[in-house]
């Protein structure tokens, strides 16, 4: 009788023996030339990144990539900054100053141009539905890849919007989610005092404790270790970090106001405590109509709170090992719609423009460039996969490694990327 | 006797088609149906035949021989085959699976643990069978009842409770039903009802299947079409066909040949085009001021035009069955039933296979084959033998009776062995010796939860986003809260996070004081609140150690309920409310 039964992991490992080869990476020429480049820089991987997502979809040619004699150039007009040759939306004034520290992708260009699919593959590098899967989003990766499992603060923090989650990676590599950042955590508080929350604490221990010796389940463990992290989150000083109010006033009023300001703030204060990847999304960037006071009105609010945050995490000396993305779902239609009363852009993933800051790249450059209209994308056309692998470059995480779904399929981090060597110092 | 007056109204019929009364086509077809019934009659009650056989003289009498014949013939050719020829009765079921599991143990030299407790079985059939822990009173009635045979009652109880079909609809749902930013139109309630009503009515799994399958007409009229609605591209319905229907992933070869297993691209393809004059309505049109129960389904006899129905690595091949022959199909008739026909009869090796597996799993955490939906040769099961007779009996004697198949499975042994270890099985987890601990689904978390503290009445303290669909009740939110972004909750792993903890320990679920007074009531003396706490949450009485240590805890705090509520908080927090023991 054949009695060894594989179970479902060994059986993968064993067909994985038998089909050698199937998955085997496809490298381009460029990496093993970046990991050398980076070693000889002896530049240290970025420990955090903090993602700022543009919901709906930014307009480039109003905010980064701005073309004053194309047919529909808009309202704005371009403005100098402290990056010599590069110019941006004169309504991004203090961002200007610190361009010098950024680095804008001009060149995105992404298949998908509906909201939910191009978050999506944003996010994950997959398309949705891609393989009959739910890919993990890069800050799941990041924190299944840089998060300590022992540390009392989540890995991956989400604020202020609909969050990307970890798909196959598991409940594990979940974001915390923060709807409103003045806030704080949800339920961080104990409902009882200290006094009585340790009784009932000491209680439930006895009772773990029991059961455990009766029963010897591992799932008795593991909900002892997700209490005890818990416990550990409510109790740690580094919570501290969710608490808005313990940020000094003046400080926290360089940020700007409102929720996209404050989440900013929290981000900030979050990396300063370790945490690896925090997202923060400001909405309201899907412009079909009235564009150009929407896209001012929201230029303020980014202007304040990334031109406050690069400068406090400069000030920090985390500007180095923390990387900033500022990017969107796609970008917004060369030409201006004449539809409704206030004119508007539409949906455009063809060429938009995304930024970056500190992390170890290479300050005030522009990789990518769009034709005269801002309509297509002329030199170094980059997508979500090869942005996707530059921020795994960045954070030393190889983008090349596959992780198993629970059925141990294995799925590559980011496929077939091609990194922008020009980004790293 | 059911037989004489159905016997009567043959005679007659036979009778007036010798006369020259009735038109001989008709006849034949009203003959045909009443033959049909017959034969189903005659599955169930097979003591009936040689009976109804006297009975008859002339033509009808030599369509029942035949059918009598038919089923010797079945019996003498399932005796062959070595499968027993048991009728459809669960305890001999049962009796099946305890010789086979029993079989392996014995030879792998594994100790099956003993038998579980009242309590222990309780808790277990409830949450398993109605989705839901047993009430304070009923777990009193049941733990105290003297009745021998109060085990196998309580297994009938469940199975006849509305709260069944509600649990079979939420697993289903989540299978059939993908979260998908394409499906934020969809409305998901009118498919969860339809699963209610047919698993509550235990429509037959065969016609269940068939049903979805061939589903057409509008949301209104006809739930299942949200099946179609819900998986809008001819990809996303031959993968979730070939999944929850077979058993079987097919996703990979969609593209590519896979590369494990032997389905190659063409294989696939063949598969959907079943699917592929299928014309579904755009939910999005819906939500434009139409009416998202008005949306539906139908199918056409050309190629379906819907944008994203195929895609990009879509083949046209001819229509075949998965690993089977190519039947011949005209393009003016509908596909569906055609592959509905195969996909649930005896000639689809897979169907009854995938079923039995499903519902092994359900109950004991894992199946036969795992993962459940990877049923592939080189996948094998733990349990060849044992599958093949279930899947062969609950397709043939056991007419795809999914109730009768989880009675006959609770009533086992191997069901019914407690889930502490013993000796040296604690590292078994595929032969059965000891029940998996199992953990609540977020949907089995909730209607628990209630059940204490009446959760569901004190509503949620956020207020639901208002997204685009209709708005999530509290249920619903706390399911999607609790499963943290997982399609499906895993019943073998604790998978929940910090912030489900934190939600558990701090929020109002546990720290409510009108809970604790229902919980508590009328209690005068610690030992009746802590035995009530306990019955209540953990379906059991505290041990002597357990109410010591309480009583002590309760005269150490200050009021008693200040200590009635720290241990309701602690019972309910603990693993051991939110495992399945």
């Amino acid at each position: 009788m054949f009695s060894s039964r594989l179970n479902e992991k060994t059986r993968r490992d064993f067909l994985k023996l038998s089909a050698a080869g199937v998955f085997a990476p496809t490298l381009s020429g460029w990496l093993p030339v970046m990991a050398k480049a980076a070693a000889a820089a002896g530049r240290p991987p970025a420990k955090s990144c903090i993602l700022l997502w543009m919901d709906g979809g930014a307009s480039h040619k109003d905010t980064f990539d701005l073309k004053p004699d194309s047919k529909g150039a808009g309202e704005f007009k371009p403005i100098k900054t402290s990056a010599p040759g590069i110019e941006i939306s004169e309504h991004l004034p203090k961002i200007a100053g610190i361009m010098n520290h950024g680095v804008i992708v001009r060149g995105m260009s992404t298949p998908e141009g509906a909201h939910a699919r191009a978050k999506y593959y944003g996010h994950t590098g997959y398309r949705e539905g891609q393989g009959g899967l739910v890919y993990p989003s890069i800050g799941a990766i990041a924190s299944k890849e840089l998060g300590s499992p022992d540390s009392s603060m989540p890995n991956f923090v989400s604020i202020g919007g609909r969050s990307f989650g970890s798909g196959f990676l598991g409940p594990k590599h979940q974001p915390l989610l923060i709807t409103d950042p003045n806030r704080g955590v949800e339920d961080l508080k104990a409902a009882a005092s200290a006094t009585q929350f340790d009784s009932r604490i000491g209680l439930l221990e006895k009772m773990e404790k029991a059961f455990q010796r009766e029963y010897q389940a591992d799932s008795i463990i593991d909900h002892k270790t997700t209490y005890e992290r818990a416990v550990k989150l409510m109790q740690s000083k580094e919570a501290k970090a969710f608490d808005l109010a313990a940020e000094p006033a003046a400080n926290r009023s360089k940020y700007g106001t409102g929720r996209f300001a404050e989440s900013v703030l929290m981000a900030r204060r979050l990396v300063e405590v370790g945490v690896p990847f925090v997202e923060a999304s400001l909405g309201g960037w899907d412009t079909h109509q009235d564009n150009f006071k929407r896209v001012k009105s929201l230029s303020e609010q980014i202007d304040s709170a990334i031109g406050a945050l690069v400068t406090d995490l400069k000030d920090r000396g985390l500007l180095e090992t923390t990387l900033v993305v500022w990017m969107g779902d796609f970008g917004r239609t060369p030409n201006i719609n004449a539809r409704g009363a206030n004119p508007g852009r539409d949906h455009y993933p063809r060429a938009w423009s995304l930024a970056m800051w500190g992390g170890g790249i290479k300050g005030g450059t522009v990789v990518g460039k769009t034709d005269k209209e801002g309509a297509s994308v002329v030199e170094r056309p980059t997508n979500a996969q090869d942005y996707l692998a530059t921020v795994c470059e960045l954070m030393g995480i190889d983008h090349t490694k596959k992780n198993e779904t629970a059925t141990a399929r294995p799925i590559t981090i980011v496929e077939k990327p091609k990194p922008f060597t020009s980004l790293i110092v | 006797m059911l037989y004489r007056p159905l016997a009567l109204f043959l005679l007659t019929t036979g009778l007036a088609v010798l006369l020259g009364d009735v038109n001989p086509a008709e006849a034949q077809t009203a003959k045909e149906k009443k033959l049909k019934r017959l034969e189903k009659f005659l599955k169930k009650t097979p003591d009936a035949a040689p009976n109804a056989f006297n009975l008859f003289d002339g033509e009808v009498a030599k369509y029942l021989k035949q059918l009598q014949d038919n089923a010797a013939a079945d019996q003498a050719k399932a005796k062959v085959a070595g499968y027993p020829a048991i009728p459809k009765n669960p305890a001999a079921l049962a009796k099946l699976i305890d010789a086979e599991i029993s079989r392996e143990l014995v030879e792998e030299k594994i100790a099956p643990s003993p038998r579980c407790t009242d309590d222990e079985f309780l808790r277990r059939a409830y949450l398993d069978i109605a989705g839901t822990i047993p009430s304070a009173d009923k777990t009193r009635e049941f733990l105290d009842s003297k009745d021998s045979d109060k085990r196998t009652k309580l297994l009938d109880e469940l199975l006849a409770d509305p709260r069944y079909g509600r649990r079979m609809a939420d697993i289903w749902t989540a299978k059939l039903f993908p979260v998908d930013s394409a499906n934020r139109f969809v409305l998901k309630e009118p498919m969860h009802k339809w699963f209610e009503e047919q698993f509550n009515k235990n429509m037959p799994w065969d016609d269940l299947v068939t049903a979805l399958v061939t589903a057409e007409g509008s949301v209104e009229a006809n739930p299942a079409t949200t099946y179609f609605l819900a998986n809008r591209s001819v990809d996303k319905l031959t993968d979730t066909t070939a999944q929850h229907f077979m058993g079987i992933q097919l996703q990979c070869a969609q593209c590519h040949n896979h590369p494990f297993t032997s389905w190659k691209q063409t294989e696939y393809w063949g598969m959907a085009t079943f699917y592929s004059k299928v014309k579904i309505d755009n939910p999005k049109n819906a939500n434009k001021g139409g009416d998202n129960t008005k949306i539906g389904v139908n199918e056409g006899n050309t190629k379906a035009r819907g944008k994203d129905f195929f895609p990009e690595s879509a083949k046209t091949v001819a229509a075949k069955f998965l690993g089977g022959p190519e039947p011949k199909v005209s393009e003016k008739d509908p596909y569906r039933p055609v592959l509905a026909k195969w996909l649930t009869s005896a000639e689809n090796p897979y169907f009854s296979k995938a079923i039995v597996n499903r519902t092994w799993a359900h109950l004991f955490g894992r199946g036969f084959v795992n993962p459940i939906d990877d049923m592939l040769e080189e996948n094998p099961a733990s349990h060849p033998e044992l599958l093949a007779m279930l899947a062969h009996h609950l397709g043939t004697a056991g007419d795809f009776d999914l109730k009768y198949l989880i009675k006959a499975i609770c009533m086992s042994e191997a069901y019914q062995r407690t889930s502490r270890p013993f000796s040296d099985n604690k590292n078994d987890k595929y032969r059965f010796s000891h029940m998996t601990m199992k953990a609540m689904s977020p949907e089995q978390l909730f209607d628990s939860l209630t059940q204490v503290t009446g959760l569901g009445k004190a509503g949620t303290e956020r207020p639901a986003k208002a997204g685009k669909g209709a708005p999530a009740g509290a249920r619903a939110q706390f399911v999607t809260f609790f499963l943290a972004g997982a399609d499906s909750a895993n019943p073998v792993d604790y998978e929940a996070g910090i912030p489900q903890a934190l939600r558990l320990m701090n929020s109002q679920i546990a720290n409510n004081p009108n809970a604790v007074r229902a919980v508590v009531g009328s209690s005068t003396k610690p030992e009746e609140a802590i035995e009530r706490i306990y019955l209540t949450t953990l379906s059991r009485r505290p041990t002597a150690d357990e109410m010591k240590m309480l009583t002590e805890y309760v005269s150490k705090t200050g009021t008693a309920m200040t200590a009635y509520g720290d241990i309701l908080w602690a019972t309910l927090n603990s693993s051991e409310f939110t495992l399945v023991r």
